[in-house]
């Protein structure tokens, strides 16, 4: 069997675009011969170090969105459904905490990346599902203890949550992602023959599988022949 | 046979994405149950009047749109080529008598819109492949006689571009684009059951497939077999 494709993810839980991103991913890890690797980051940084803005600033961007996210949240099977006040939940309230927690249960896990799946999921249903804070550390002790870490786990990840270890390996995932080129997320970092190829957003997925030499099966790819 | 599903494409030929747009619309208006009204329209108006800026204008977005429409050009089967300057040929030279030019020959052009998609073909071709102008009369008329027009028509027809009329045309189309969302081109409006239904951009056929009750085939419906 040929050696598997490494495909990196980089994704922030503020961004309803890269849960659609990572679902698809997550589900394709069992269908494509591929390494899917999580890669926390900070979308916030990405944005200001590459010199972008939001598309939701721009109004009739903003009200498309709306729309396009509703269609893709039944097309994709991701609850997706807007916070209340989207400017508040995204641009002032942000998620620097909660990557920093994703990030250290990242450092936390002994092999594999099963606990930053979960703890990711839900911490993007809070934000984009429930319409719930992810910015205190209650709210990440809650998406925690739903994604299955003890408590002891969660005081642990809390902890080093504000470590200058954890603030550090935050900071460098996001340069790493601006060095691939990164404007925003989700960005899937498909290695070839040792070369980067990037897909930026959720829409690129056709394209990537014939990159990749593997078949685009949809969104739900244990459902294939339902679907295509 | 239930009636067409009417589809509106707005497109600027100086925008490559709505190139690929344009050519997909064009090859499924054989395979799908709709009927096709191709849209000229000014991008430069919508930009404006929707507040937004063209993406390449970050720098990591250009680096990225570059490659991104390289692999799609191969995908899709549609011979892109960056111009040797970009920002000249989009932003300082731009579109407006080109797209005024494929507006007089929709409204006068005697070949229907079989002519306007032919001429509209040459000119992305012109600024999208062959690095050349597509702003002065003489340009303009190469694009037609290449589509096939007379040298009377085309004489006809650029003089009917500078007319009231004619502008008029393009404005109330970027109008009628705005008026529906309009940010960007591509831009595809569906009308089903009577509602619009928007789609930006050339990655979300699958999506507008399955909310039309067609199916997607790829890029190249004629080849379904090789390329799913």
């Amino acid at each position: 069997m040929s050696s598997r494709k490494v495909i990196e993810l980089f994704f922030d839980v503020v961004s309803p675009y890269s849960w659609l991103a990572f679902e698809v991913m997550c589900r394709y890890r069992k269908v494509w011969n591929i390494e899917l690797r999580l890669r926390p980051t900070f979308l916030g940084g990405v944005m200001q170090g590459s010199g972008n803005k939001p598309p939701g600033l721009v109004p009739n961007k903003f009200l498309y969105m709306g729309k396009d996210l509703n269609r893709l949240s039944e097309y994709f099977n991701v609850p997706l459904k807007p916070p209340a006040d989207v400017p508040e939940a995204m641009f002032k309230k942000g998620s620097l905490n909660a990557m920093r927690f994703v990030t250290a249960v990242q450092e936390m896990e002994k092999s594999g990346d099963e606990r930053v799946e979960r703890v990711s999921r839900e911490l993007w249903r809070r934000i984009w599902y429930e319409d719930r804070d992810i910015t205190e550390p209650l709210s990440l002790s809650e998406a925690a203890m739903k994604a299955g870490l003890s408590d002891s786990e969660i005081k642990k990840a809390l902890e080093l949550c504000n470590s200058q270890e954890v603030k550090e390996k935050l900071k460098s995932a996001t340069e790493e992602a601006l060095d691939y080129g990164a404007f925003g997320f989700p960005l899937v970092v498909c290695h070839l023959n040792g070369k980067p190829e990037l897909f930026f957003g959720s829409d690129r997925f056709e394209l990537l599988a014939h990159c990749i030499g593997e078949k685009w099966l949809g969104p739900l790819p244990d459902k294939s022949t339902a679907k295509l | 046979m239930t009636s067409k599903k009417v589809i509106e494409l707005f497109y600027d030929v100086v925008s490559p994405y709505s190139w690929l747009g344009f050519e997909v619309m064009c090859r499924y208006r054989t395979v799908w149950n709709i009927e096709l009204k191709l849209r000229p329209t000014f991008l430069g108006g919508v930009m404006q009047g929707s507040g937004n800026k063209p993406p390449g204008l970050v720098p990591n977005k250009f680096l990225y749109m570059t490659k991104d429409l390289n692999r799609l050009s191969e995908y899709f089967n549609v011979p892109l080529r960056s111009p040797s300057d970009p920002f000249e040929a989009m932003f300082q030279k731009g579109s407006l008598n080109a797209m005024r030019f494929v507006t007089a020959v929709q409204e006068k052009g005697k070949g229907g819109d079989e002519q306007v998609e032919r001429v509209s073909r040459e000119l992305w071709r012109r600024i999208w492949y062959e690095d050349k102008d597509i702003t002065e009369p003489a340009s303009l008329s190469e694009a037609g006689i290449k589509a096939g027009l007379s040298d009377s028509e085309i004489k006809e027809l650029l003089e009917l571009s500078n007319s009231k009329e004619i502008k008029n045309k393009l404005k109330s189309s970027t109008q009628n684009a705005l008026d529906y969302g309009a940010f960007g081109f591509p831009l595809v409006v569906c009308h089903l059951n009577g509602k619009p239904e928007m789609f930006f951009g050339s990655d979300r056929f699958e999506l507008m497939a399955h909310c039309i009750g067609e199916k997607w085939l790829g890029p190249l419906p004629d080849k379904p077999a090789a390329k799913l």
